[in-house]
């Protein structure tokens, strides 16, 4: 695989992001409500996309099972806010989001031993066994309320418009997913990443300890998860361990990145953007044939450009640089 | 009671080496993980159901027909698809391809044959077999028998004919095996025409003892895997083993535990056997292993 490092400093990449975000904190000024719905749908994308990068694109344990912390940090914030019945709307959800990820955290942490001495296919097995575990349990053991669902409580201020709102809510939690991963990205941690994708065991005989960074991002990406995992079933008010456990969620990060670029942050965002237009808007429509279509889109999309859009512009950019070498020569 | 319960899981444990059979193969001579396994299985079993309801002929007569069909589709897919990825993005890209054609397939069979469940029933389907305290309904002894014997004639040819050798060596070495003169492309695909073949046929024996769905094709995906597992790769023996192993942990749970509870207790299973031992219980040095 090819290494993208980016000439950038981080903070010409944060500045972009806010800039980026201010942008698009501005639209459903101008949007319908239900384009703000289908943003709603893309800031969600992009956020879980961006939090699989975080372990996924920078090492390339590629994870099959996200949804399992979607999933656990849903219901662990709507089972905690159940637990606390009364208190103000704000401090409950804010402290079910601040559980809910400790509690994702500390689960990464748990399976993160056994499952990450896997590599490669087995890895990503592994993790689609972990989010169907957890899915099971969810949805058989009574006390969890998987099968019968839980309503969270509503935390909309009065004056708001609810698709708005959610929409603020997630592009926020979006923000604060690519900023941990820039801040990732640049540091210490993320060169030793991408020296984990590269060549694992000469990583770690040059003394990158492996083990312990592959582990800290695993616990990072669960983390930003089940945040954005929060926020959603927020959005949707009343979930069941079917409507968080998706299993759609567990490819389609492995897609958006594969579309805009592994291993970038720019990447999963423009694949979520392009993905959550084709299938919400093109394709809205088309009920019957969708899954047909995004099958067609996934396998053209792997057989057509393997390295994503960014793998184009790279392309194109090193060809650049490479003609105008031989042109001052 | 018990001993029905294990009857039935060794039946229900056929069908899930028959299914992953192919799947095994392929992953243990290409390295590819065919998503798309699934759904080869159920395209098995509504070409059964088809030339049953539509011209009455019987499933079993139909099985080689069929074979011989999903072997021609697994090894155009392979020389013109799974080729190309394989060729220009990694082999984890080539699972991303073959879910991509999961779906297609999924939707496919959607629009042809309706979401309801379908069920292959020839005119035994209701007679059974009686031994002591154990009755089994005849379609699934004929389901038991077809996995068995196929599993053997597959370990056979594997073991004894020149096609097997070819297949062994190139799976141990590809360049070496080049280098005697196999023709990889050719060999390759040949692995994935045989392994398409056998998901055709466990199709055609799970329509005999279950209904089927288009969803189900992410089910039998899933089980394969885990049966690969369990087993090791790359061999029928570890195919059997692996699936006769979770079809009673299946019915086990089922009976013992809970109703719902087979299918954590499988992917429990599973990581625990990852964990343990990721080359399985058969396991060898194939290239999916690796």
């Amino acid at each position: 695989m090819k290494l993208f490092v980016s000439g950038r400093p981080a903070w010409v990449s944060i500045g972009l992001t806010l800039a980026g975000t201010a942008l698009f904190a501005l639209l459903p000024l101008w949007l319908s409500p239900y384009g703000v719905r289908v943003g709603q749908l893309f800031v969600l994308a992009a956020g879980l996309a961006v939090a699989w990068t975080v372990l996924g694109g920078f090492s390339g344990y590629w994870s099959f099972g996200n949804a399992a912390f979607v999933g656990t940090g849903a219901f662990t914030a709507a089972l905690l806010q159940l637990a606390l019945p009364g208190w103000p709307a704000g401090s409950a959800f804010a402290l079910a989001l601040v559980v809910a990820m400790l509690f994702n955290g500390l689960l990464a942490l748990a399976i993160a031993w056994p499952i990450l001495r896997l590599r490669g296919i087995y890895f990503a097995i592994a993790m689609l066994g972990v989010s169907q575990v957890c899915f099971e349990l969810v949805s058989n053991i009574d006390a969890l309320r998987g099968a019968l669902g839980v309503n969270l409580i509503d935390i909309v201020p009065k004056g708001v418009r609810p698709e708005r709102f959610y929409y603020w809510a997630l592009l926020l939690a979006t923000l604060i997913v690519v900023l941990v991963a820039i801040m990732v990205r640049h540091s210490k941690l993320g060169y030793g990443l991408l020296a984990i994708r590269e060549d694992e065991d000469t990583a770690r005989m040059l003394g990158v300890p492996t083990t312990r960074y592959k582990m800290i991002a695993f616990v990072i990406s669960a983390m930003l998860t089940a945040m954005m995992g929060v926020i959603y079933a927020h959005n949707l008010g009343y979930i069941t361990a079917n409507s968080v456990y998706r299993g759609d969620f567990n490819l389609n990060v492995i897609v958006y990145s594969l579309l805009g670029g592994m291993g970038t942050i720019i990447g999963p965002i423009v694949g979520a953007g392009i993905m959550t237009y084709v299938t919400q808007v093109l394709l809205g429509d088309l009920l019957d044939t969708h899954m047909f279509i995004t099958g067609l889109l996934i396998a053209v999309l792997v057989l057509a450009a393997p390295n994503g859009l960014y793998g184009i512009y790279d392309n194109h950019r090193l060809r650049m640089r490479r003609r105008k070498q031989e042109a001052q020569r | 009671m018990t001993l029905q319960t294990l009857v039935d899981g060794l039946v229900l444990g056929g069908l899930f080496s028959l299914a992953a059979v192919g799947f095994s193969l392929l992953f243990g001579v290409l390295g590819v993980v065919n998503l798309a396994h699934g759904a080869f299985v159920l395209i098995g079993g509504y070409a059964a159901w088809t030339l049953l309801d539509r011209f009455g002929i019987d499933p079993l007569l139909a099985l080689p027909l069929i074979m011989l069909g999903m072997f021609c589709l697994g090894y155009a897919f392979q020389r013109t698809v799974i080729q190309w990825a394989t060729k220009r993005a990694s082999l984890l890209a080539s699972m991303l391809l073959t879910f991509g054609f999961a779906l297609m397939i999924r939707n496919a069979l959607v629009l042809v044959y309706s979401p309801d469940f379908k069920s292959v029933t020839p005119s035994y389907a209701f007679d059974s077999l009686s031994f002591g305290e154990v009755t089994v309904g005849l379609t699934r002894v004929a389901a038991l028998l077809v996995s068995v014997v196929l599993l053997a004639l597959l370990a056979a040819m594997l073991r004894f004919t020149s096609l097997g050798r070819t297949i062994r060596a190139t799976a141990q070495q590809e360049q070496a095996a080049a280098l005697c003169g196999v023709n990889i492309r050719h060999v390759f695909a040949l692995t994935a025409g045989v392994s398409a073949a056998f998901a055709g046929a466990a199709g055609v024996a799970i329509g005999l003892v279950m209904p089927f769905s288009p969803p189900d094709e992410t089910l039998w995906t899933i089980n394969a895997f885990v049966v690969v597992t369990l087993g090791g790769i790359g061999s029928p023996a570890g195919a059997l083993v692996g699936g006769l192993i979770l079809g009673v942990i299946n019915t086990m749970t089922a009976e013992l535990v809970g109703a719902a509870f087979p299918n954590a207790m499988m992917f429990l299973l599973l990581v625990l056997m990852l964990v343990v031992r990721p080359a399985g219980l058969l396991g060898n040095s194939f290239k999916g292993s690796r």
